[in-house]
């Protein structure tokens, strides 16, 4: 008794979450902010739709088949009825989904064509994510675990890995799609407004895959080429002794033989570029906060918060060393 | 036969006087085992056993004392396979080693015992013929686990078969050829030739460089790293790792534990300060010197393996060490370490754990083979730049 009344309540007490959590948006499909998952959208809302419509039809025609008058039940139990409903409809309803499915998500690619040059590419790490945006003039600028995005444009982006089999997903935006060992994958994204929102892989790729999230951030045409143009620039210069304390900790403790900091001696490819850690709006792929006491914490005690990460464990410093290059790699903007 | 002809009376019986003979079975041997028991108990608390060394033990003591030993050596040995123990390098670090590890109690061969050690009981035996006595295996067995009651102590370095093995090279060569004692080829050396070390008025780097070297005198064993203008910082470190026991070596725990904090300081700056001498070549440079050049300066991204030199080279915090110069058989001995989890109780240590096990065995030859030809000026970060942050 109490163990089934027990299990009732817990089952209320879910059934109250669920729809508090998809309240937030960030990361559910149900509130598109992109062309892609606005199809989606609507093709999802039409199935569902649909698929109800079925369900009460079948039901009623099974209560009437039942209890129903006398004259229904015959009106039912004739061949009439078994071609009409039971062979014609699903033909006729299903055909019509199937084409509006093709149309909707514009079958065959072409979107993907139109949409020209992959400007972004994105790689799959475990556990986080290598971005690289072409600009105009071909250079290659590279970030990590965030990805930007001009609003009204389609934007084609290629999706690689270096490891395991991933998957992109920023349901906001978009669908699924897998990145593949050997094989470079293309998506395409369009937003329809500014704002931010949140992705997450989507394909088990080994025990920290929970912690491989992203945010994508879409901005107005205008400030997102700003924006492009101030992550194109060399990291910025440190200004206060601290800061400069800090770099001088970052250079001397090894840690540009794994990151990038353009500008500085820093050039290494195995971990992400630090340029402009200090403006993105996360850490180690959306699993912290992005401030000074999780720079510290990462550095210090990286092996709990993400295991089997590729960093090893840096516990060297004294408080002040870690203070400082907390809040110098925290002021690269 | 009385049971099949004597009927159902005739069984009971007999199994009566069956269960009662077992009752006075049951009874005497518990009573005797009270006797004994008692016996034992005054025997004890009354003092009579003599536990002193001075008193040999019983024969028959001896015999099955000596007989569970050699049992238990030769079976618990069973499953030890021996490496190649014809190797220079290995017997002189072992011929070191048991200079200040071994001779005080077990004596050497042209230094009788102490007379205070031979009183021990059992005496330590002189280890000249060690080798006849005992299969190597059973040796190193012995050298690493120690004999319980005997005053023979196990390896302090966790994990270190490495030395232990070095050792057994040793007590080998010490029967094979005894004329070839290294120890004998290094004191005609020495009192042919000046020893500047002697000269100086500090502390006696003596016990550093009968391994080490010293000025203007290379390691004795390719084994052994290259102290010459390495990191004083890092020799600091090391030394204190040592004597913390979080870097375990049954050969530098003894050592470090008796520097005094000045000591350490000194013979720090004392090795940072020398030029390195060392040839640079080592047996183990066998990799290929272009693989292992890309890896120290570029290492490999795809394989998670940062390069060496951003860390171990004159950019770097003194607290690394610089690699350049030190020999590719020791390189190799120190990732073997890391790769076995051996390596990883220090904080620098736990850095290099997990790229240690990134590298692949040709990547590791390749590699210490590059670093073990480049020379040491190249990697001093001390020679490029004074102090790191830690020391302004």
């Amino acid at each position: 008794m109490t163990s089934n009344r027990r299990y009732f309540v817990s089952l209320l007490v879910v059934a109250a979450i669920l729809p508090a959590s998809a309240c937030d948006h960030v990361q559910s499909a149900l509130a598109p902010r992109g062309e892609e998952a606005i199809a989606i959208d609507v093709l999802f809302w039409t199935v569902t739709i649909t698929s109800v419509t079925v369900t009460v039809l079948v039901t009623g025609l099974t209560v009437v088949a039942l209890w129903g008058p006398e004259r229904w039940r015959v009106q039912l139990s004739q061949e009439r009825a078994i071609y009409g409903g039971g062979l014609l409809l699903p033909v006729v309803v299903l055909s019509i989904l199937l084409i509006w499915a093709l149309f909707i998500l514009e079958a065959g690619a072409s979107r993907t064509r139109t949409a020209g040059e992959p400007a972004v590419t994105i790689t799959g790490k475990q556990w986080w994510w290598k971005v690289a945006y072409r600009t105009a003039d071909g250079r290659e600028i590279i970030s990590a675990n965030e990805l930007r995005l001009p609003v009204g444009e389609a934007t084609a982006i290629a999706l690689k890995t270096d490891d395991v089999i991933h998957s992109f997903w920023a349901p906001q935006l978009a669908g699924k799609l897998d990145m593949i060992p050997g094989r470079t994958n293309v998506i395409v994204l369009e937003p329809t407004e500014p704002g931010v929102s949140r992705g997450q892989c989507a394909e088990y790729c080994g025990g920290a895959h929970a912690l491989m999230a992203f945010h994508v951030v879409a901005m107005a045409k205008a400030d997102y080429e700003a924006w492009l143009a101030r992550e194109a620039v060399p990291a910025r210069v440190p200004t206060t002794e601290k800061q400069r304390a800090g770099q001088r900790v970052f250079l001397e403790n090894g840690c540009g033989a794994c990151h990038t900091i353009r500008g500085t001696d820093a050039d290494g490819t195995i971990g992400p570029d630090l340029t402009h850690v200090g403006s993105r709006l996360s850490l180690a792929a959306a699993t912290l906060p992005n401030d000074e006491q999780a720079f510290a914490r990462w550095i210090t005690n990286n092996q709990h918060i993400k295991p089997d990460n590729l960093m090893p464990p840096f516990k060297q410093f004294a408080p002040e060393e870690l203070t400082a290059v907390a809040s110098y790699l925290d002021s690269l903007e | 036969m009385i049971v099949r002809t004597g009927g159902r009376r005739a069984r009971a019986r007999d199994a009566a006087v069956k269960a009662r003979s077992w009752r006075v079975a049951a009874i005497a041997v518990a009573a005797s085992a009270g006797v004994l028991a008692f016996v034992g108990a005054v025997v004890i608390v009354a003092g009579v056993y003599n536990v002193a060394a001075s008193v040999e033990h019983l024969y028959v003591t001896d015999r099955l004392i000596e007989f569970t030993l050699h049992r238990s050596i030769s079976v618990r040995s069973a499953s030890i396979e021996a490496p190649s123990l014809e190797d220079d390098d290995l017997v002189r670090l072992g011929a070191e080693h048991f200079s200040s590890g071994c001779a005080p109690c077990h004596g050497n061969p042209d230094r009788p015992q102490n007379p205070i050690v031979a009183r021990m009981y059992p005496a330590p035996p002189p280890l000249q013929n060690a080798v006849s006595d005992w299969a190597v295996e059973e040796l190193f067995w012995i050298v690493k686990h120690g004999i319980k009651f005997t005053g023979m102590p196990a390896w302090p370095g966790e994990g270190r078969d490495d030395e232990v093995w070095a050792v057994v090279a040793y007590l080998r060569q010490l029967e094979v050829s005894p004329a070839d004692d290294p120890r004998h080829l290094r004191e005609r050396e020495q009192a042919s030739g000046d020893l500047p070390l002697a000269a100086l008025g500090e502390p006696d780097v003596e016990s550093c460089a009968r391994c080490h070297g010293g000025e203007g005198s290379p390691p004795i064993s390719d084994r052994v790293p290259v102290l010459h203008g390495q990191n004083a910082r890092y020799l600091d470190r090391a030394l204190h790792e040592y004597r913390d026991g979080t870097r375990a070596s049954g050969i530098m725990a003894p050592v470090a534990a008796g520097l005094a904090p000045g000591e350490i300081d000194y013979f720090a700056r004392y090795y940072s300060s020398l030029t390195s001498t060392a040839s640079g070549t080592s047996k183990a440079a066998s990799g290929d010197v272009q693989y292992g050049r890309e890896i120290a300066e570029r290492g490999i991204p795809a394989d998670g393996i940062p390069p060496c030199l951003v860390c171990h080279s004159g950019r770097a915090s003194a607290a690394f060490p610089a690699l350049a110069g030190l020999s590719a058989t020791y390189l190799n001995g120190q990732l073997d370490l890391w790769r076995r989890g051996l390596r990883d109780r220090t904080t620098y240590g736990a850095i290099m754990a997990p790229i240690a096990r990134r590298l692949a065995p040709e990547q590791i030859d390749a590699v210490t083979t590059y670093l073990s030809i480049l020379a040491r000026s190249e990697g001093s970060a001390e020679s490029v730049r004074q102090g790191a942050i830690g020391d302004d």
